[in-house]
């Protein structure tokens, strides 16, 4: 599966999560399923308060991060399909 | 980036095993060893990430062996009066603004598994109010309860909650004639029952915690199969500790000696530690003012559920700044074996629950002991090594 990039994303508001030092902890109790994101996805569980594109969240980590525009880009898909993989976020409009 | 981006981090967890792990009821053997990771780096980051909350003292039914208070002295006689802290029996209950102001101090602070408990935690008027306002912070809220007030309304209300972790239930016998004979209360063992299986059927987790004690001894292994045969998750306990309000009546509840290493040979035997594991500074403290505390209906912050000893109180300060630099939870960070004067030289360690309720209950002091727990520790010890002599021996007194 690949994070669709014309549709916005944002973390599911229900789950639990909380920061634990550099990382977010996530729990699905439905699931009884608990992650561990690393710093680089538990940043984007932080800008996933909102809805956001791909494209968003790669030009709000521009700044951030020191690498490639296409780099980033494809890192970002990477780590939205992994969230979304896992039923931690909802497809908010856009097109699938 | 400074880094290539890593996916999801699901690596399997090198951190002993403490006692939040069960949080997860249910989950496969990668969450469970995920939670262990967590817990491990809450403790060494001294990080509250186990946060259990006392609603209430309130409860329907009056278990004999309540560690609470003793529900036959009239009220106010003792109530709340945990051995070292006198004062705290003219404390108020916390109130509703109390507990609303107090969550987002938590959450600030690093909690995440947030457990609601009373007295009954669902005789307390206002628990929807604080699971509304839980949920808005995205605890994982565990609740502690006896069952008996779980109606299709409250299952149904609280299936709504993603957030609910689950629900664990106490369970005190095989039978209704031997449950509602520790509670005093007439039909409450099939009303514990028709409430897990209420919850269970409105999709919640439960949980069964099995008290074991002098009536029911017995009976533990019919409890444990007929909680297999419904298809429940259950925890055993046999400690019974002195309650919180000084009084001792709950001890003629526990099992005798000569019950413990019966149960121990028998239909617990299959639960006992192994042993094989020395009590190593890193094993042995639990995580007491690590990862974990406790906050009483009084607004007292213990190191745990099971240990009255009162760092500070929310309502006179912040709970962050109770957490960082309460001398109660300084002392209790900066322990280490040789402090703990009877453990530090017994050769049972490997087997023993260290119980720090029960011993800080019994004895007053943190680092003391309960003799009930020192006897269950040599009798598993002496079951565990003739079973298998070669793989257990205990280790030299000298391992530390």
């Amino acid at each position: 599966m690949s994070a669709p990039t014309t549709a916005s994303w944002r973390r599911d508001t229900e789950l639990p999560f909380q920061k634990l030092a550099e990382e977010t902890i996530v729990v699905d109790p439905r699931r009884r399923e608990v992650h561990l994101l690393n710093e680089t996805a538990a940043r984007i569980w932080e800008l996933l308060s909102a809805p956001r594109s791909v494209d968003e969240l790669a030009a709000a980590l521009g700044d951030e991060y020191d690498v490639g525009e296409a780099e980033l880009r494809e890192a970002v898909v990477e780590l939205v399909d992994g969230l979304s993989s896992k039923g931690l976020l909802v497809a908010v409009g856009g097109t699938r | 980036m400074a880094a290539p981006a890593r996916s999801l981090s699901l690596a399997v967890a090198e951190a002993a095993p403490r006692c939040q792990d069960e949080l997860i009821i249910g989950a496969e053997a990668a969450h469970y060893a995920l939670m262990s990771q967590v817990q491990g780096k809450a403790y060494a980051e001294t990080v509250p990430l186990n946060v259990s909350l006392e609603l209430t003292l309130n409860c329907n039914i009056r278990c004999l062996h309540c560690y609470n208070l003793d529900r036959d002295l009239p009220q106010g006689s003792c109530h709340d009066r945990a051995p070292t802290d006198d004062a705290a029996a003219a404390k108020p209950d916390l109130s509703l603004d109390d507990i609303m102001r107090l969550l987002p101090e938590l959450r600030e602070a690093g909690c995440l598994f947030l457990t609601l408990s009373g007295g009954e935690v669902l005789t307390y008027p206002h628990l929807f109010a604080v699971l509304d306002r839980a949920r808005e912070l995205n605890f994982a809220v565990q609740l502690l309860t006896n069952g008996t007030m779980l109606q299709p309304g409250i299952a149904a209300r609280l299936a709504s909650y993603r957030n609910l972790l689950g629900v664990s239930i106490s369970l005190y016998g095989a039978t209704p004639e031997v449950h509602d004979g520790i509670t005093q209360m007439p039909g409450s063992w099939r009303r514990t029952w028709d409430g897990a299986q209420r919850l269970r059927g409105a999709g919640i987790t439960v949980r069964l915690k099995f008290i074991v004690m002098r009536p029911n001894a017995h009976q533990v292994a019919e409890m444990r199969a007929q909680a297999t045969s419904r298809g429940f998750a259950y925890l055993v306990d046999v400690t019974i500790t002195p309650r919180h309000d000084g009084t001792r009546g709950s001890l003629a509840m526990r099992v005798s000696e000569e019950q413990l290493a019966e149960l121990y040979r028998g239909p617990l035997r299959d639960l006992l530690p192994n042993g094989r594991l020395p009590a190593t500074e890193e094993r042995f403290p639990c995580n007491c003012a690590r990862g974990n505390c406790a906050i009483s209906a009084k607004g007292d912050v213990h190191p745990c559920v099971s240990v009255p000893w009162s760092a500070g109180n929310v309502r006179e300060q912040r709970f962050a700044d109770i957490w960082r630099a309460s001398p109660v939870f300084e002392k209790i960070r900066g322990l280490r074996i040789a402090d703990y004067e009877a453990c530090a030289p017994c050769p049972d360690k490997p087997f023993c629950s260290r119980n720090r309720g029960a011993a800080y209950n019994y004895s007053g002091s943190y680092t003391g002991t309960d003799p009930f727990v020192c006897r269950s520790a040599a009798i598993t010890r002496e079951v565990v090594t003739a079973d298998a002599p070669q793989a257990t021996a205990a280790p030299p007194a000298s391992r530390e």
